[in-house]
């Protein structure tokens, strides 16, 4: 006990104190600051690239990048718990006797300085103290005999104090919970492509990313994304199956906002990707024969040309593109662009681009425009500037055309507009037999358009998207948090505690009684709130014609 | 004009014994009628047309059935009993105030044009948007007469802006229940949610909310002159407001599948409570270092005679505070429970987070240094103040500079 008392004690004052616990305070507050403005665990090459090796190894060293997991961080907090723990050792033994101690009267002194207060008399002792009592119902009362004085003591809203004692344990319980959570619990992540299933949930930590084994498996059975008219989605959804050991043992629906709750682990839809979509492309050859290679591929995966050595790397594939296709100022208006897949193109001596290829062709007021491509040669989607390769590729008798008509162009620049118009003419005539097209102007500027864009290219081929068999991945969040409850409990302690803080005022009122002559007794009552004045000055001001009410009509008790 | 603030103050014998008491327990009747029938009713809870069911005949009766058994408890309790009418008289303002708020928005309802005028791509013939413009000139206006009612003490300024202020409350507010109708009209109720989706929304609901809360004080503590501090801070608001209509930021759109939970409903009006009131005490900060300032230099300015006294500024920013720090809390515990919900845990250090946890501990800060320290006047005041320029930033700066999981917010 002694040592307790000389070593201990000093530790826990000094730690428990208002200072202390400010600092900490303060401290958390800075950091937090920082970790808002510093985007934690971004790509280390991005934070490089923005500070510069100096500041960079500087932020590492200090685990800026991930802040709110380092060992100082974690730090703060737990000297907060032990300042917090230590501030409820000192003061609530204090608090409690300071509950149970009430002082049954008041002295003259103390009155002179208290604001409410008033005299009464009246003619029945007993009927007077009853008509004190029943004017105050639910308070508590108290009766102390000082010599021959009679003295009431009246209470409401003693547990004012327990605001206090419950909002400091209501913190150190959120605390403790929220180790909890950190010690014992997992937050990952899984993408899981439909009709595949997946049991490993990967996660940051510090800088590196970490693996955990779930105790089950989840199979993805399908993936939906709904859409709004305006083409933003408006509902994600997941069915799901869990299996063990093979066995399976529940299938469910998740969407955002409705997790799905397995063995201590919560399931949420959180992300979704391509899950490695079969893509079908053909290959238009600019050489002499214009031959077409169809190139079966899928997602994630690289197709390598046979006969040239450019390679098609496919990253990305899309069934809708909704666009605003109105000008800036004008009413939107929402189009599917429809669907469309995503390649690097390299080869030696080109510059590897990113392309996004689409199926249909551009239409514009119901008049086709031809086949279209976006290319970035950035790599960053934000790049991406529209090409129209002229021809509509998704009608094979086009390039066809395309091909007749060339061979017949006569090879002299100058040659007659006339001649140019029977090449074409004659190309028309072979590849469609049976009678010109329903579009044929169209079809005229579409070609004209292609004769002058497609020399250009510097592929040798020019791939357009002709099918696909689209699957999805789920990305889903598997989390399990042990201190979860815990923070709850805490949470509804603190509001519980906050209310009775500021809202439950601590009434007291003191009345002496004074015997006179006759059995007349004088009743002088006092009256002390340690909240809001005013309301108690109202309060107290309507008690006195309460009490005479109350005694004129004949008190019941 | 004295009438009109006295009806906006609620006092006189309306709101006042047996007849507000029984007014009340009947509104509390319908409320639980609301309930019973989101629980037991045949179609029971459903999340997005909730309210049109309300206004249907079922609805009705289970108002009705409510307000019978509300109005026959109200008859139980004794009028003998010491402050028996207490609870409901302080109720009863507040909920005649939703009732109002109500009925007005159906008379709106009646101006709506034909469906086949309404279209989601044009939005702008709606008439929330005017009730909306008519409540930014009421604030506006209201702002004017409390800083000149500190000119001119004498005049009829103040109530002016007394009932401008309240007449803008009920514009803002109806024009926000009208706004929640409105979203329903277009593209076939697909879209229908609460309007407290974008920065826009919660704007009109803020002003709403310091207003109503600035009001409530005037009333009880004739803190006239403080709407001088106050109104001008919404009148800010309100040019920010006007700007994002003007960039087209005031268009119903539909929610993203995040923001789709019940929670948001909860959640953003919550944490708008507790904007409000650290806006409020902000005010009384302000209050109390001009009136300090100018007994210092012009003990003999004529302003001081409206001004609460130093003591009373005090008092009335930390009630704010009062008011602001448990539905801050609260809304910050049920945001966390949403993130539980929707985001995989209940506390992701994400900006928005981050940043309400600031605002908490500035606030927390403030109680302390008030109680445990025993400090009050300037510092506080100045607390007060600094406090609410980073609940700004909580509010509006993250939004705008930081990125996160809280997105939705950002203008787009």
């Amino acid at each position: 006990m002694n040592s307790f008392n000389l070593i201990l004690k000093p530790i826990l004052t000094r730690i428990g104190s208002m200072p202390v616990a400010i600092l900490l305070l303060v401290l958390l507050a800075v950091a937090s600051v920082i970790g808002t403005v510093l985007q934690q665990n971004q790509d280390q090459a991005d934070y490089l690239h923005q500070f510069g090796p100096v500041w960079y190894w500087t932020f590492r060293a200090l685990g800026l990048f991930d802040m709110y997991h380092t060992w100082w961080f974690m730090s703060i907090l737990g000297l907060l718990m032990f300042s917090l723990t230590a501030c409820l050792i000192r003061n609530v033994p204090r608090f409690l006797q300071e509950m149970r101690n009430r002082k049954g009267t008041i002295s003259d002194n103390a009155r002179k300085h208290v604001v409410q207060q008033f005299d009464v008399q009246f003619n029945d002792k007993n009927k007077a103290i009853a008509a004190v009592k029943d004017s105050l119902p639910g308070w508590k009362w108290m009766e102390t005999q000082v010599g021959e004085r009679l003295w009431l003591r009246g209470d409401k809203g003693r547990l004012h104090k327990w605001g206090y004692i419950l909002v400091h344990t209501a913190m150190l319980v959120i605390l403790i919970g929220g180790s909890m959570s950190v010690q014992f619990g997992f937050r990952g992540n899984m993408a899981v492509p439909e009709g595949k299933s997946g049991n490993e949930i990967s996660f940051l930590k510090g800088t590196s990313i970490d693996y955990l084994k779930m105790p089950f498996d989840v199979r993805c059975d399908d993936f939906t994304i709904n859409f709004f008219a305006t083409g933003a989605p408006s509902e994600f959804r997941s069915t799901l199956t869990i299996l063990e050991d093979g066995k399976e043992i529940v299938t469910t629906d998740i969407i955002v906002n409705e997790p799905f709750y397995y063995k201590g682990v919560r399931i949420y839809q959180a992300s979704f990707g391509d899950g490695g979509s079969e893509v079908t492309l053909k290959l238009h050859r600019l050489n002499k024969e214009g031959n077409v290679d169809i190139a079966h591929s899928r997602i994630y995966t690289t197709f390598e040309d046979p006969y040239s050595d450019v390679s098609l790397e496919f990253q990305d594939f899309r069934p809708y593109n909704v666009e605003n296709m109105a000008g800036s100022g004008e009413p939107k208006d929402f189009k599917d662009m429809g669907p469309s897949v995503d390649f690097v193109i390299r080869g030696s001596g080109l510059k590897p681009v990113l392309i996004r290829s689409f199926m249909n062709p551009f239409m514009m007021d119901d008049e086709n425009q031809g086949s279209w491509l976006q290319m970035s040669t950035t790599g960053d989607a934000r790049d991406f500037k529209t090409f129209s390769l002229g021809l509509d590729f998704s009608e094979p008798q086009e390039w066809a055309l395309f091909q007749a008509f060339m061979q017949r162009l006569p090879s002299n620049e100058k040659a007659s507009q006339e001649e140019n118009l029977n090449a074409f003419r004659a190309a028309l005539d072979e590849v469609y037999p049976e009678g010109r097209p329903d579009d044929l102007p169209m079809l005229g500027n579409r070609v004209i358009r292609a004769l002058q864009e497609l020399p250009n290219a510097p592929w040798p081929f020019i791939p357009v998207l002709e099918d696909f068999n689209q699957t999805y991945y789920t990305g889903l969040q598997l989390a399990k948090d042990p201190g979860m409850d815990v923070v709850w409990i805490g949470s509804a302690l603190l509001v519980f505690g906050l209310c009775i803080m500021f809202y439950v005022a601590h009434r007291k009122v003191w009345v002496q009684v004074i015997d006179k002559e006759g059995g007349v007794v004088c009743l002088e009552v006092t009256g002390l709130s340690n909240r809001n004045p005013i309301a108690f000055e109202l309060e107290f001001e309507e008690l006195e014609q309460q009490i005479k009410k109350t005694y004129d009509q004949g008190a019941t008790t | 004009m004295s009438t009109i603030a006295t009806a906006f103050s609620s006092s006189g014998p309306l709101f006042q014994g047996r007849f507000a008491h029984l007014r009340c327990w009947a509104y509390l009747g319908m409320m639980l009628g609301m309930s019973a029938m989101a629980i037991f009713a045949g179609d029971g809870y459903v999340e997005d047309n909730y309210i049109f069911q309300l206004f249907s005949l079922e609805g009705v009766k289970w108002m009705a059935a409510g307000a019978v058994v509300g109005l026959a408890y109200g008859f139980t309790v004794s009028p003998t009993k010491f402050r028996a009418y207490r609870f409901s008289e302080i109720l009863v303002p507040w909920l005649d105030g939703v009732v109002l708020l109500v009925a007005l928005m159906g008379v709106y309802t009646l101006f709506e044009p034909s469906q086949a005028m309404i279209s989601y791509e044009d939005q702008s013939n709606l008439v929330s948007g005017r009730i909306v413009m008519a409540m930014n000139v009421l604030l506006l206006f209201s702002a004017i007469c409390y800083v000149a009612n500190l000119f001119a003490p004498e005049g009829f300024m103040g109530n002016l802006g007394t009932a401008t202020a309240w007449a803008g409350v009920y514009a803002g507010g109806s024009a926000l229940l009208l706004r929640w109708y409105e979203s329903y009209l277009l593209m076939d109720e697909a879209i229908g949610h609460a309007p407290v989706s974008n920065l826009y929304e919660v704007f009109i609901l803020l002003f709403c909310v310091i207003c109503v809360i600035y009001l409530t004080l005037e009333s009880r503590h004739q803190a006239h002159a403080m709407g001088a501090f106050v109104l001008p801070i919404v009148a800010c608001g309100v040019f920010f407001s006007i700007w994002l209509e003007s960039i087209g930021q005031n268009d119903i759109k539909p929610l993203v599948p995040a923001l789709q939970s019940y929670w948001m409903k909860i959640h953003v009006p919550l944490n708008f409570v507790g904007y409000g009131a650290f806006a409020v005490a902000c005010a009384a900060g302000m209050a109390w270092l001009t009136r300090d300032a100018l007994e210092r230099r012009r003990p003999q300015a004529k302003m001081l005679s409206i001004f609460p006294s130093l003591k009373q500024l005090d008092h009335l920013a930390y009630k704010s505070v009062a008011i602001g720090f448990p539905a801050f809390t609260l809304a910050t515990i049920l945001g966390a429970a949403w993130a539980a919900e929707a985001w995989g845990g209940y506390w992701s250090w994400d900006p928005k987070e981050t940043w309400a946890l600031i605002v908490w501990l500035v606030y927390g800060a403030y109680l302390h240094a008030r109680f445990s320290r025993g400090l009050h006047g300037k510092t506080l005041a100045w607390w007060t103040v600094i406090g609410f320029f980073v609940t700004i930033f909580c509010f509006v700066g993250v939004n705008m500079y930081l990125s996160g999981l809280h997105s939705y917010g950002q203008l787009t």
